[in-house]
């Protein structure tokens, strides 16, 4: 059928199909600001306008936009340059990945259209369509406001960081005369507490733009998806509806004979090769416990077969013609079931490799242990000990899994993918496709969030297959509900610890144990539980610690990475566990914790047990810097702490029903895997005194790729536009490990930083020359500019062409890379403020303010939103979102709405500050910022619910049954 | 929405209805289109667009206020006219991506038994004017939801409601914006206080305040039976007490 409506002003004519939604027809028109979220629309990453109206395209039919007017970001976009509220978003730092960002400022346009002068509130009602995973909405929500503020005419000032004075004298005690006041900050600035200890800088530690913000922006081809190949298929999954069961028989003939089927794939006609899925580096941990296609399904999700077709359309039929005959096999979801001894064996197949002990479910046993727990425990004036309970979660990038292969005119294989970890999958799926690394080309585009689920290679090769077996380019997009049960997960965990403390509050003995449930494979399996081990025995000090582990293997979806690493389970349970302490002893919950956290010198002993690279470390590490004392002060002034015990406050006389409360929670992650995560960089001049900087560092919207341009122009005395990155390209940038494990900053700024000094020495070398100066270390380059001592100078532009052309001519470039021998770790003081509804147990988060000491951050715009969007995940975590499976392991809410996540219209205020301190370890004086705030929002909510009720729960989420049930127990 | 396999937009309810009624071809209703976009659909069937048909204007009297069906939600929210019960359940269906595309009718042929707007709705006493092959028939809302069959084989046209009435509303849900796991909402009448719940049964219920005990509500993930209950009993009460205790 043709439908004809005006797109971006121009009446146009499209066919389509009835049933074609109308993101498909404009997609397949090349409108690629339109982007899939979820095929029932509660993303918004399909948002346009029709009529003026916002409204989710991916549930519009194309067929009821006949006779509209739609508009899409691409008809906003002015021929170069931005339109003022692109502009707004870019200043603001509210783009992170940029997946929605168009549908934000369409949704900005209706509202400013139709009220120039928005309220905060209009604004969030406005953008109340658009999920979004990254930026905690405050940013985009300012943006808007900023640009209505533009277009009004009125005059708006720069994003500049507020700079805060410290309340902490080094050495000295906090001043909390000064804590019980509070600020009144613009939302905006990124809040940066200095440090005296940090030189100067010209780019570094600036909030300088995205240097991807244009294309984000203005909604250009970017992604994996927003690529045509000619003659490209579609594949799509088969999944085991079963949770445990055994494949007798599987009758492929109909979908074969299906027209318009090219290939279909499964365990009798793909080789058996084993390998363990998770992208780490080599070798990965075992055990090797997957096959592409296997014979038996382990969860509701699992692979069965895969289909490529001339259209999706065709493929989902011919996967409905697939007839697999299962021998159903009893079930078991819970770890501490699982690992009993009678349950049933998930891996009960001969060639599974490197389980502890499959045959009790067992995947992983880590045991570790420092001093004597047990004699430290008999020495303890009183001991401690209790169980908690944290659940599986879904990462929900709003970009999910999407993968696109085919084989280039040399016959290798290129995969464009939405990945974390370019270089590990192109060394894994080699194997699995029967192909040499040197054949296989891995390119990562712009990645619409990832938070650890795309730190796997999970459809590479499945597309891979079908394009070797096709000759035809393959794609494969996961839908929304093959995203939450078929990719990966948080591990839930059950946690328990056990603590002695001396009558004084100093700890002597700390045992935690923890059994992790992996599902039926374990990707991360082992290591996820280290981090655990490692966060949960390393925050405070402790002379005897013991660490206790058995990971096992269930009929759940899959676990795998998740941003925080297995960090937010142990410190839910380790916050909450200190709380419940300092509350029995009586002692006030920060004097306690403040007496055992860790501080600058102190030994960091259990990672040289539980480190992930802990085989290679040849010392224990020690904290070198630490800011947690100010963080602490600082997130106290910015809560309201002294609120807590005041009784007019807490219960509130005009809603007898409604108490109040404040919680804390102390935060420490790493920086990279010390050891182990190595990055590479590679910088080159150009005729105009440009660089092109190459990295393998794998930028998921977090703004990587601009703090590693600003690290070099840092460097090399040019402002950070003059650096263009391209990242990340397994044939033409050097190796990088990939985003994970905090460590992009830390170990790839550092390869960066080598690289560009690098640079920089043969620059100065040949302008010594050229200024006939005698000592080029006497050359200081700035402003575009090679300088000498007396004054005179020579362009950078100046210097490339003779270089290039002139005399003694060769490239000015360099490649260096970085492998980490510490982890600094980042320290935060995270806080929360509910409401609870004793009457029906509804918790109402109103405040969350996040403290964090990450070094000097490189971009205090970015390292602000990582921490605002990061806590806003973190509420999710510990608030609303469960991942529920029903009696037979199907998930019952696999569809945003039913798996809760948090619109703009019902966020609680959220401050993030940046405490500054010189970790003399990092580039710039940098840690790590991107995970810890993932860490301390689920025990602060815990811990302030505990203040306003006097209860303390120690299951996860707190949703309103399960603290309505604790309350009637307790 | 592979689903569908045909789309019509018929000019006039008469056409509208007898794409509808056609033998040996299943068709459905398509208003704002965010249930069947959404895939909700299970068989095939062809989609009959009534935007081109049925209402989207609204009437504001004293003692009424009528919807046309196709009336957006966000379009009811902005009426001065409609109640603050009405805009404030409507505005709860969902973000405004939502708002912006479905319609009221839709949202009472659908009737989700988690709708606050179908619940006020009630509250208000509305009207629902169905027009079917060959009459037109105007039934309470409560009467419809109690039949479906009512509303089969035709077209919801309009609903109408009572704006008057002093209101309240409360309820319990995992955050601010969430579907909320039960709602209250009550509205000031002559014989005390007209009460509706959402989350109790297959359908948003009105029912005697003094009768909330007696309800047997289904479970989900989100509550059990017996927390819903509980929670009905005590949002009941609220309701009743921020109305002035006129049960």
């Amino acid at each position: 059928m043709k439908v004809t409506f005006t797109l971006n002003g121009t009446e146009q004519t499209f066919d389509c199909r009835p049933h074609e939604s109308l993101r498909a027809v404009l997609r397949g028109e090349g409108y690629y600001s339109v982007r899939f979220g979820a095929e029932t629309g509660e993303t918004g990453a399909a948002a346009v306008l029709c009529d003026g109206r916002l409204i989710s395209a991916e549930i519009m039919l194309a067929a009821q936009a006949d006779g509209h007017e739609i508009e899409t970001v691409e008809g906003l976009n002015p021929p170069r340059g931005l339109h003022p509220i692109q502009e707004a978003f870019v200043e603001t730092g509210a783009i992170q990945s940029g997946y929605s960002t168009p549908a934000m400022i369409l949704a900005a346009k209706a509202l400013i259209d139709g009220n120039p002068d928005p309220t905060e509130d209009d604004v969030r009602d406005a953008l109340s369509g658009i999920l979004d995973r990254e930026t905690g909405y405050l940013r985009p929500v300012h943006a808007v406001l900023r640009a209505a503020a533009i277009l009004r005419g009125e005059k708006v000032a720069p994003v500049e960081p507020a700079l805060i004075e410290p309340l902490v004298e080094p050495g000295g005690t906090p001043d909390m005369g000064a804590a019980n006041s509070p600020l009144n900050l613009p939302p905006l600035s990124p809040r940066v507490i200095p440090s005296p200890e940090v030189p100067e800088t010209n780019v570094v530690g600036k909030p300088e733009r995205k240097v991807d913000a244009v294309k984000l922006a203005k909604g250009h081809a970017a992604f994996v998806d927003d690529i045509e190949r000619r003659g490209m298929l579609y594949a799509k999954m088969l999944y085991s509806p079963h949770a445990h069961a055994r494949i007798m028989s599987i009758d492929d003939s109909a979908a074969r004979a299906l027209p318009g089927v090219h290939a279909v794939l499964h365990h009798e006609n793909v080789e058996r090769v084993r390998y363990a899925s998770g992208g780490q580096s080599y070798p990965n941990p075992l055990p090797y416990d997957q096959v592409s296609f296997d014979n038996k399904v382990r969860h509701v999700g699992d692979r069965v077969a895969a289909v490529a077709a001339e259209s999706i359309e065709i493929a989902e039929q011919a996967v409905k013609l697939i007839n697999v005959e299962y021998e159903v096999l009893p079930a078991v979801f819970d770890e501490n079931e699982a690992i009993a001894g009678n349950a049933p064996v998930i891996h009960d197949e001969p060639d599974m490799e490197g389980a502890h002990d499959a045959a009790r479910n067992i995947v992983q046993h880590i045991e570790a242990e420092v001093g004597d727990f047990v004699a430290g425990l008999e020495s303890a004036d009183r001991v401690f000990e209790k169980s908690f309970r944290v659940h599986q979660v879904q990462q929900c990038p709003i970009e999910p899994h999407i993968a696109i292969a085919w084989l280039d005119s040399d016959e290798r294989l290129v995969i464009r993918t939405s990945t974390q970890v370019p270089f590990h999958v192109r060394r894994m799926v080699a194997p699995l496709l029967g192909m040499p690394v040197r054949d296989i080309r891995i390119v990562k585009p712009r990645i619409g969030g990832g938070f650890g689920v795309k730190q796997e290679m999970l459809i590479e090769d499945v597309v891979g297959h079908l394009a070797l077996a096709t000759g035809r380019p393959v794609r494969l997009e996961l839908n929304r509900e093959e995203e939450f049960v078929s990719s990966r997960t948080r591990h839930p965990q059950t946690i328990t610890f056990t603590t002695g403390v001396m009558n004084d509050g100093t700890l002597v003995a700390q045992k935690m144990r923890t059994v992790g449930n992996t599902g039926p494979y374990g990707t991360h399996a082992l290591t996820v539980q280290m981090v655990s081990g490692l966060r949960g025995l390393s925050t405070y000090n402790c002379p005897n610690k013991k660490f206790d582990c058995d990971v096992a293997y269930t009929n759940t979806p899959v676990a795998g990475a998740y941003r925080g690493y297995g960090a937010p389970q142990a410190l839910f349970a380790l916050e909450a566990h200190m709380e419940d302490i300092a509350t029995e002893m009586g002692m006030d919950v920060l004097e306690f914790r403040r007496k055992n956290w860790t501080k600058v010198g102190d030994p960091l002993d259990v990672a040289a047990e539980l480190g992930e690279g802990a085989a290679d470390m040849k010392f224990i590490p020690v904290v070198t810097s630490s800011g947690m004392d100010e963080c602490v002060v600082q997130g106290q002034r910015a809560v309201g702490w002294h609120r807590r015990h005041e009784l007019d406050w807490l219960q509130p006389a005009d809603r007898p029903h409604i108490r109040r409360g404040l919680g804390f929670a102390m935060c420490m992650h790493g920086s990279a895997i010390s050891g182990l995560d190595m990055g590479g960089a590679s910088i080159k001049i150009n005729d105009d005194g440009s660089f092109n900087l190459l990295i393998g560092a794998t930028d998921l919207g977090t703004g990587a790729d601009t703090i590693l341009a600003q690290m070099a122009a840092e460097v090399l005395g040019v402002p950070t536009a003059d650096v263009v990155v391209y990242a990340a390209d397994t044939d033409m940038t050097p190796f990088d490990v990939g985003a994970y494990a905090s460590s992009t900053t830390y170990v790839s700024g550092m390869a960066v930083k080598k690289a560009a000094e690098e640079v920089r020495r043969q620059i100065i070398t040949r302008a010594a020359l050229l200024l006939d100066v005698d000592v080029p270390g006497d050359i200081e380059l700035k402003e575009r500019a090679a300088f000498a001592p007396d004054g005179r100078s020579m362009s950078l532009e100046q210097i490339a062409l003779h270089t290039l052309h002139q005399d003694d001519q060769h490239q000015i470039m360099a490649t260096a890379s970085y492998v980490a021998p510490d982890s600094p770790p980042p320290y935060a003081a995270q806080f929360a403020e509910v409401e609870v509804d004793i009457e029906t147990g509804q918790v109402t988060v109103e405040r969350l303010v996040m403290a964090v000491d990450c070094g000097v951050p490189i971009n205090p715009l970015t390292s602000a939103g990582q921490v605002e969007g990061g806590m806003v995940q973190a509420l999710g975590y510990g608030h609303c979102e469960e991942m529920v499976l029903d009696e037979t392991g199907r998930m019952v809410n696999a569809r945003f709405g039913p798996y809760k996540i948090y619109r703009a219209d019902e966020m609680p205020a959220i401050e993030a500050y940046l405490v500054q301190t010189m970790e003399k370890s990092g580039p710039f004086g940098a840690k790590a910022i991107a995970e810890i705030p993932k860490d301390g929002v689920a025990p602060a909510i815990r811990n302030a619910i505990f203040n306003a009720t006097g209860v303390p729960i120690d299951n996860l989420p707190f949703t309103p049954q399960r603290v309505w049930d604790a309350l009637q127990t307790s | 929405m592979q689903a569908i396999t045909g789309y019509h937009r018929p000019s006039g309810l008469d056409e509208a209805l007898a794409l509808l009624n056609r033998d040996y071809v299943t068709s459905v209703v398509v208003g704002g289109g965010t249930v069947i976009g959404a895939g909700s659909l299970e068989t095939e069937a062809e989609a009959v667009d009534i935007q081109a048909c049925v209402e989207a204007s609204i009437e504001a009297s004293p003692t009424r206020i009528r919807y046309g069906a196709m009336v957006r939600l966000q379009d009811l929210i902005n009426h001065p006219a409609t109640p603050p019960l009405l805009a404030e359940t409507a505005r709860r269906e969902g973000p405004n991506t939502l708002r912006n595309a479905a319609t009221i009718g839709g949202t009472v042929a659908s009737a989700h038994w988690e709708s606050e707007l179908v619940a006020a709705l009630l509250v208000h006493d509305a009207c629902v004017k169905i027009a079917l092959p060959d009459h037109v028939v105007e039934v309470s809302l409560e009467e419809l939801l109690g039949d479906s069959s009512l509303a089969e084989r035709g077209i919801i046209t309009s609903i109408s409601a009572d704006p008057s009435g002093e209101t309240a509303s409360a309820r319990s849900g995992r955050t601010p914006a969430d579907t909320s796991i039960v709602a209250a909402l009550g509205r000031v009448v002559a014989s005390g206080v007209r009460l509706g719940l959402t989350g109790v049964a297959a359908h948003p219920v009105v029912i005697d305040p003094a009768d909330v005990e007696s309800l047997e509500p289904p479970g989900d993930f989100r509550g059990t039976p017996e927390y819903r209950k509980e929670l009905a009993g005590t949002l009941t009460t609220r309701i009743v007490d921020l109305l002035g205790g006129t049960a």
